[in-house]
């Protein structure tokens, strides 16, 4: 059974190199040009402890990191019993696993039916064997599964010399070596009793990225200055990215001691016209909602990343959860408007992060970036030119207005305008002056506790929103107009609802989606179009208390459009799949 | 070139603090000591956060930001690390800075931020009319501590001394002359330079505090050697009496030194374009 597409898991503890197995099949995969997505699961424990990837590889275009797995490879299985929730098996699920292990066969809790093409082979021992160390099981598992399948047998020794070559040739050749140990084995020792044969052709090399890096590099393309963070899981990979490659063009990095040194160094960067980020999880949100609130006040321009991770408090570090949108849109104190932006994947951490200092420069005001760890984490492969041929209309304006001479004779740092926005002078421009002040202030930045000063100026900083509902009426459609099911999602959700909605549709189900980009302030026009056609409509977020909903709720009268809508909510830390938002369509589409 | 007086780093806005406050004091040794260093007004910061002495940008003519309670320092880091052309002074109270703030001060003084911290320090808060501050006295009754205040009092000098803060000095706010000597000096140091004020709260510790600063405090001796640690700990672990002058100061490279080194060893390997970046996801 030849097929060009595959969904692999890969699981064992944390010492037996699996993510690195994963990273190198993704680009071997991507360098053979193939479209690759690459979840990476792991425990709170900085060594030792279990990991696991789930990987897929597809010859077409593909949205979601897949389902079930077609093939199951597992180091150690009492770590593999961990991941049992995350690691879905298709009924005809090829097994590989190292016979050395010796966890006792009645304790796995899979149907001993589907054993039948079950391959135990001793890993350990053929990395033994032919590297002299066992520590190359990983790199022999890999030669093992790229003969046994057919996955990118060339392109994989590439990636492995690439990837050792910095620790010289010996390490490259024993690593290539216990490759070919792995390959010989199957070739030589081996009956393949199992059908599964990926095929397909090569095309382009492809780039592989996270979403953490894409949105530091986005970041770093959209002429950020200055940086400040404090490391958080999830988001520490976006300063890391940033600390290595911003000082190469003259920008600012610092580590702060906490997140609230981050928000207001960030601000204080902003007050002295440079274009300035900070990203942290939740819990650093919690930490930096005063300042956001600062920096609405003041009119400051900055980006803030927060890649959501699970549940509250310390919660579930490194797993995946949508329950940050509420405090993204509300949190801090008082009416403090800021722009909240969600990336749907890995390219459009990119996409978002260029839009979110340009809305921030233009509109001055804090614009939330609420990627998730996901997205954040998934290694995905993207096809280069889409990420050279951005054409962004925007990209003139692309930083803040500074007051004319004529504007600075009577300067008004906070001059009410049509669309809020006041020209900003900064230290360094002479006769702009002003105090910029987290106070209640009039046109010109003086202190007042007036009553009706405040109303003025809450009055414009709200300005803003309408001139932003203007310029942006971008929104992600799948599926056709006429559908009378719909499907509303936000953020990393994208992926399965895209394919699960084209799924549907191929079934003869219609059913359209939407999935906006910026999500406050919202958009009505969009969803009014959307809404034109439909009957029912499912809400699908990562979020047990509904937060989605409820936010669309509070704009959307859908009784006034004849629309029931389904919330579909989950909590765990695990993504949708495919299925489960098929099988919600499913439902709700035959309910009466 | 235009030549800068006192009236052009004034604002139009008249001071609201009350009358005898040490407050009056700082803000013209300020003033007195950009006018002595000629600093052009469009090229200052002056950073606040939340108190009396948080009031202060708004009386200066230069460009102020009066932010969050406690956040001064990061404020402050953030705006001089951006562009170092500028010169910016932080300025704020005891509250402020040794309470809600004080988990800042031993990061901004050992990274050696090239900032002035002054502290206006009179123990107490002013500004939510006279609770208990990590300066005030012990046993000393406040609105919040109506049988007499706990805990040890705050020892700014011995902590900055430690926290490797680059410059230390105390003033007194009565004496506009030496204040407006250390302040200039604290502005022209290279690195993080911390000045503690005695700067009394008549309305909230008495017109007496005036006579208490005096009667305490002496000027430290010409032929004191600042950049002896020993020295000044031994200053500074004296709590009965306040030294005033500079306590300690010794150069060491400044964060933003530290950090051009970085940027030239970032470019060695070459500075791709933009674009170029991407080449980093290559496989």
């Amino acid at each position: 059974m030849s097929r060009n597409n595959i969904v692999i898991g890969i699981a064992g503890s944390g010492g037996d190199g699996i993510i690195t197995a994963g990273e190198l099949l993704v680009k071997a995969a991507s360098s053979d040009g193939l479209f690759v997505f690459m979840l990476k699961s792991y425990g709170p424990q900085i060594r030792g402890g279990e990991s696991s990837i789930k990987l897929r590889m597809s010859e077409l275009p593909i949205t979601s990191q897949g389902d079930k797995l077609d093939v199951l490879v597992v180091l150690n299985w009492k770590d593999f019993l961990r991941f049992k929730s995350e690691l879905l098996l298709e009924d005809d699920v090829v097994i590989v696993s190292d016979s050395d292990d010796k966890f006792p066969e009645e304790d796995i809790p899979i149907d001993k039916n589907k054993m039948k093409k079950w391959y135990k082979i001793p890993i350990a021992e053929i990395a033994k064997e032919s590297s002299g160390t066992k520590q190359s099981k990983n790199i022999v598992m890999l030669g093992i599964v790229s003969e046994l399948f057919n996955l990118p047998k060339e392109a994989l020794k590439r990636s492995i010399k690439k990837k050792f070559s910095k620790k010289g040739q010996k390490v490259v050749d024993s690593n290539i070596i216990a490759l070919n140990a792995g390959q010989d084995h199957v070739k030589n020792s081996l009956t393949k009793i199992d059908p599964l044969e990926f095929e397909y052709k090569e095309h382009e090399p492809r780039l592989v990225m996270e979403g953490n890096e894409a949105i530091a590099y986005g970041a770093i393309y959209a002429g950020l200055d200055f940086f400040a963070g404090y490391p958080i899981t999830p988001s520490s990979e976006i300063m890391q990215w940033i600390g290595r490659f911003l000082p190469k063009y003259g920008g600012t990095i610092m580590q702060m001691e906490d997140e609230l040194a981050s928000i207001n160094a960030i601000i204080g960067a902003s007050f002295v016209g440079k274009k300035s980020m900070t990203a942290t999880s939740g819990p650093g949100i919690s930490l930096m909602n005063e300042g956001i609130g600062l920096a609405s006040m003041t009119e400051l321009p900055v980006v803030i990343v927060n890649v959501q991770r699970g549940g509250p408090s310390t919660g579930l570090p490194t797993k995946t959860e949508q329950a940050d949108l509420m405090q993204a849109i509300w949190g801090s104190h008082g009416d403090s408007p800021r722009v909240v932006i969600a990336p749907v994947d890995v390219e459009d951490c990119f996409d978002s992060t260029v839009l979110a200092f340009y809305i921030a420069e233009k509109y001055q005001m804090p614009v939330i970036l609420l990627s998730d760890g996901f997205i954040g984490h998934r290694k995905e492969s993207i096809n280069p030119a889409h990420l050279k041929d951005k054409k962004y209309g925007f990209k003139k304006i692309n930083s803040r207005k500074t007051p004319t001479k004529e504007e600075l004779k009577d300067y008004k740092r906070f001059k009410i305008t049509k669309d809020g926005i006041s020209p900003i002078s900064y230290p360094g421009i002479e006769g702009g002056e002003h105090q910029t002040a987290g106070i209640e202030h009039d046109e010109y930045g003086y202190p007042s506790s007036d009553v009706d000063v405040h109303k003025k100026m809450t009055i414009k900083r709200y300005a803003k929103y309408k001139a932003i509902k203007k310029e942006f009426s971008f929104e992600r459609f799948y599926g056709p107009d006429d559908a009378e099911i719909g499907v509303m999602a936000w953020g990393s959700t994208k992926g399965a609802v895209k394919e699960a909605v084209k799924k549907a549709n191929e079934k003869g189900i219609k059913v359209q989606a939407i999935i906006p980009q910026i999500i406050y302030p919202f958009l009505m026009k969009p969803f009014k179009k959307f809404l034109e056609n439909k009957k029912k409509v499912i809400i699908v977020e990562m979020s047990y208390s509904g937060q989605f909903t409820r936010y669309l709720r509070g704009f959307i009268n859908f009784r006034k459009y004849g629309v029931t809508t389904f919330p579909y909510l989950i909590t765990g830390g695990a993504p949708f799949t495919v299925e489960e938002i098929l099988n919600k369509i499913t439902e709700v589409t035959e309910e009466k | 070139m235009k030549k800068y007086t006192v009236k052009d780093y004034k604002s139009k806005t008249k001071p609201i603090w009350c009358p005898g406050c040490g407050n009056y004091g700082i803000l013209n040794a300020i003033y007195r000591a950009l006018e002595q260093l000629q600093i052009p007004t469009h090229k200052i910061g002056i950073i606040s956060g939340i108190g009396c002495a948080g009031r202060l940008p708004g009386y200066m003519g230069t460009y102020g930001f009066n932010g969050l309670h406690g956040r001064v320092l990061p404020v402050a880091t953030g705006a001089k690390m951006a562009n170092l052309d500028n010169t910016i002074i932080a300025v704020g109270g005891d509250g402020d800075g040794y309470s809600i703030g004080a988990g800042h001060i031993g990061h901004a003084a050992r990274k050696n931020i090239d900032i002035t911290y002054i502290v206006s320090d009179n123990g107490i808060y002013g500004l939510t009319k006279g609770q208990a501050s990590p300066t005030t006295p012990l046993g000393i009754p406040t609105k919040t501590t109506y049988y007499g205040n706990l805990g040890a009092t705050f020892n700014p000098i011995r902590t900055l001394i430690a926290y490797k803060a680059s410059f230390v000095a105390r003033i007194f706010s009565a004496d506009i002359k030496h204040s407006t000597d250390i302040i200039a000096k604290a502005i022209t140091h290279r690195g993080f330079s911390f000045v503690e004020v005695l700067s009394p709260c008549v309305t909230f510790r008495g017109k007496d505090q005036y006579d208490y600063f005096r009667e305490k405090s002496f000027y430290i001796p010409e032929s004191y050697d600042p950049s002896n640690e020993v020295n000044a700990f031994d200053y500074a672990n004296d709590e009965d009496v306040f030294e005033l002058g500079i306590i300690y100061k010794k150069s060491r490279p400044t964060y933003d030194e530290a950090l051009e080194e970085v940027r030239i060893k970032a470019k060695k390997d070459g500075v791709p374009s933009k674009l170029g970046l991407l080449n980093n996801f290559e496989v």
